[in-house]
């Protein structure tokens, strides 16, 4: 193969960066990543793969791993504010309704036991931490990445994996693409066991209600435990370096006072009182720039509504491998071009389709709100595009194709 | 770019994504009679801005009716490469 000396540079260590290192290594390629955090983890956080995603690491053989680790809804669940009531279910796990349909699971997982497995796939000694980027330097055979802890690495080509606010994007773009939504978010883990009030606990549930909304689901080989994520239409301006910043501890309760006590019960149980500032990023018409390219948040950050940042960097990884695996150190501009043009079609939709949803969740009770109820009854029907997306065979529909899987 | 050349760019753009036969472009045609759907559409202006070059804003791509909306909006945001 001629690509197996390419020397690629990963900077992030989150799920789509090390998702890059399995896709590229199923294709015999290696990789070196670098993380500017001292280690692999993320308190608080927990994220949902779907189909689109667990067929990849299905094939890599990690699912048996992932789902021990994992919780699988047993419905997807809409409900009132206030009052609780179902507006909409769909089976998920019930019946296998959702591996049936899209021949892949639906797992809930924290995040730290996904970098976990994923890292442990590879062994950990191509992650390299507590290296934060400071300088990209470009000639015409190699780049140079510089970190401020003084380490200087070479490398053919460097991938741009770290997030919504991606230093690596600012490369390639020259500005600062990142957009603050207006929305924000509260979020923590509970024990199953703290909240009584919960019905259906092992569901993924959305409680729907004016200017807001908090959306659940289990994690944990068990499902004893619930991650949750409460979505506000506030502040309007943000006004913070970071994309978090410490609240006090009255404002999270008092920003769901009159809701239902399962939803009040879940917002009283988290540990932090932290507010995350939920940022996208503008349609960008490049996603590389000579050596150097981008993947997941860093070239499409969006809100978090259809569950499919993290899903679609893992679509990004696996799609770039295999268009670096065609090139090797040969036609990079054709290479990257093309991935661009794949992964900017499919990620625009999401991203369209995610920022239409935030306002539907956030409705006032009324006409409007009796509307989008009909049309949550629908999500099957309407989303399924999402889910039965397969990043292999949309490689081998492309013209010219790409090899669909190592060795076809 | 002339006219036709931008109207000819679009119409290749629709045969790729969507498989639209040429014969069935005008400018006059809306995006609905070619069966085009919000998320098709969407998928038409990504193609088109790669293919010019350019960036369609998700509200200004909202508001197209026609196939001339989408070839009017191209011709007044395009900017000659230097």
């Amino acid at each position: 193969m001629v690509a197996t000396d390419l020397r690629v540079a990963i900077i992030g260590a989150g799920i789509g960066g090390l998702s890059l290192v399995l896709a590229l290594r199923e294709r015999g390629l290696t990789a070196e990543v670098y993380e500017q955090a001292p280690e692999l983890t993320e308190i608080g956080a927990a994220i949902a793969l779907s189909a689109n995603a667990t067929r990849e690491y299905a094939r890599l053989g990690l699912l048996d791993e992932l789902t021990a680790a994992s919780t699988i809804p047993t419905e997807l669940i809409y409900r009132q504010w206030r009052d609780g009531s179902r507006i909409a279910a769909h089976p998920v796990h019930n019946d296998n309704t959702y591996v049936s349909r899209f021949g892949a699971p639906y797992l809930g997982i924290h995040r730290a036991d996904l970098q976990k497995s994923l890292s442990g796939a590879f062994g950990v000694k191509n992650v390299h931490l507590g290296c934060r980027l400071v300088n990209i330097i470009e000639d015409n055979n190699s780049v140079v990445v510089e970190f401020a802890n003084g380490r200087v690495e070479h490398a053919d080509i460097v991938v741009g994996a770290d997030g919504v606010r991606s230093t690596v994007r600012r490369w390639v773009t020259g500005a600062d693409d990142a957009v603050y939504s207006g929305t924000s978010a509260f979020r923590g883990i509970v024990p199953t066991d703290n909240l009584p009030s919960l019905p259906d606990p092992h569901a993924i549930q959305f409680w729907m209600g004016p200017d807001a909304h908090l959306l659940h689901y289990a994690i944990g080989g068990n499902g004893e435990l619930v991650n949750f994520f409460a979505v506000v239409d506030t502040p309007r301006i943000w006004m913070h370096d970071s994309t978090v910043a410490d609240v006090h501890e009255d404002v999270p309760v008092a920003s769901f006072r009159g809701w239902h006590p399962a939803v009040t019960e879940m917002i009283r149980a988290a540990e932090s009182p932290i507010r995350w500032g939920l940022f996208t990023v503008r349609p960008l018409l490049r996603w590389y720039r000579g050596r150097v390219v981008i993947l997941g948040d860093a070239a499409h950050g969006m809100l978090p509504h259809h569950g499919q940042g993290a899903n679609t960097s893992i679509e990004d990884a696996f799609a770039l491998a295999a268009f670096l695996t065609e090139s090797g150190r040969g036609d990079l501009e054709t290479a990257f071009s093309r991935y661009q043009t794949m992964r900017r079609a499919r990620t625009r939709k999401i991203q369209r389709s995610s920022l239409v949803t935030s306002s539907l969740l956030h409705l006032p009770d009324g006409p409007a709100a009796l509307a989008r109820n009909q049309k949550v009854a629908r999500v099957p029907q309407d989303f399924g595009w999402i889910h039965e997306y397969d990043v292999q065979r949309a490689l081998a529909a492309l013209t010219p194709p790409v090899a669909a899987r190592p060795g076809d | 770019m002339s006219h036709d050349e931008t109207l000819a760019g679009i119409t290749e753009v629709l045969g790729a994504v969507a498989s639209i036969n040429p014969s069935d472009v005008t400018p006059e045609k809306t995006l609905a009679e070619l069966g085009l759907d919000s998320m098709t559409t969407l998928e038409v202006v990504v193609a088109a801005e790669d293919r010019f070059g350019l960036l369609i804003p998700d509200d200004e791509s909202a508001r197209f009716r026609t196939v001339g909306d989408l070839v009017h909006y191209i011709e007044q945001a395009a900017v000659p490469v230097p």
